[in-house]
């Protein structure tokens, strides 16, 4: 069957246990499931769909709760892995200090390229907050990775959040393909277009371009 | 439950796949898009989406016998995976928790998703 879209991207939720990534993963956190037979044995991982630039996406969420209190995830957890959220709660001071021991995790583990975003999550919660917002920020600035605040009870930002990491992604991988396939090989009307150019060097530029 | 065993499969099902858009019955999260899977009857059983814990740990299951077959996960467009239980992940709601609104297949890698749990529209 033909693929019905465009790319296909796995990321992972990371972060210290209680931080609520299984809230971000799901849309409608209230208890009305709670106790449902899928919450006691918990999901493993979802696919979303999402319009990127009118580009279908499909988005592969993986939670990894329930692993995270080992400290580190297994190197088979990142494998095929190409965005990832870091997750820490506001009103944790531990699970923010955490976050650099986690990044370390992923630079042992994951590719190299993998996209990384800070989530600050449970900033609905003023009244018992830990972390400030500038900290979160001064750490995003200090690993050069995306941050935003989000609340996964009142869902803000974590739509934001999945859209920016998936759009960094697709940026990330459209601009290597160009690099190995450059648009004028791409197809017959375009090498015949450079053909031409080559044959009339009108200007100074595109001879540059041709050396 | 007055839900009906059945479905009427004129209703549902056009040239063997879904007529219609598939939806979660309880928050309406988009599932599979129209024509996009096959409909096939076959026996199996599912646990209920609500379980009755003053029932003490047992189970409670249903047998159902209309299904959605879709090969290839990635059809899915909004779909949640349990954790593996004896050969089987459970599918659910990727908004809300609802579910099992079907099963995945670890061997074959193959999704079926039962008729009487979504939403047709």
């Amino acid at each position: 069957m033909a693929k019905t879209y465009d790319y296909l991207f796995k990321l992972l939720l990371i972060g210290d246990s209680g931080v609520g990534k299984t809230s971000i993963l799901f849309r409608f956190s209230e208890d009305a499931f709670n106790i449902s037979f899928i919450s006691t044995i918990g999901i493993d991982f979802k696919i979303r769909t999402i319009d990127l630039d009118g580009k279908k996406v499909k988005l592969q969420i993986w939670d990894t709760a329930g692993q995270e209190r080992f400290r580190t995830i297994t190197t088979a957890y990142y494998r095929g892995s190409m965005g990832i959220m870091l997750v820490y709660d506001v009103t944790n001071e531990k699970s923010f200090e955490n976050i650099k021991n986690w990044i370390r995790n992923i630079e042992e583990n994951a590719s190299a390229d993998v996209e990384k975003m800070i989530l600050g999550n449970k900033c609905d919660l003023d009244a018992k907050r830990q972390v400030s917002k500038e900290r979160g920020e001064q750490l995003a600035i200090e690993y050069q990775i995306k941050f935003v605040e989000t609340s996964a009870k009142d869902s803000l930002n974590v739509e934001y959040a999945f859209y920016t990491l998936a759009r960094d992604i697709k940026a990330k991988m459209e601009k290597k393909q160009e690099a190995s396939n450059p648009p004028g090989a791409r197809s017959g009307a375009h090498q015949l277009r450079a053909n031409e150019q080559q044959r009339k060097p009108t200007s100074w530029l595109s001879r540059c371009s041709v050396l | 439950m007055d839900k009906p065993a059945e479905m009427s499969q004129k209703d549902y099902v056009e040239d063997g796949q879904n007529k219609l858009i598939i939806k979660c019955k309880f928050c309406g999260s988009k599932i599979l898009d129209k024509k996009s899977a096959k409909y096939i009857m076959q026996e199996k059983e599912l646990p209920f989406m609500q379980q009755d814990t003053r029932k003490g740990g047992e189970v409670q299951i249903e047998t159902i016998n209309q299904f959605y077959h879709v090969e290839n996960m990635y059809t899915f467009e909004n779909i949640g995976f349990t954790h593996t239980v004896a050969n089987h992940k459970y599918l659910s709601c990727a908004d809300c928790y609802a579910g099992p609104l079907g099963y995945y297949e670890i061997d074959t890698k193959h999704s079926y998703v039962a008729l009487t749990r979504v939403e047709h529209c």
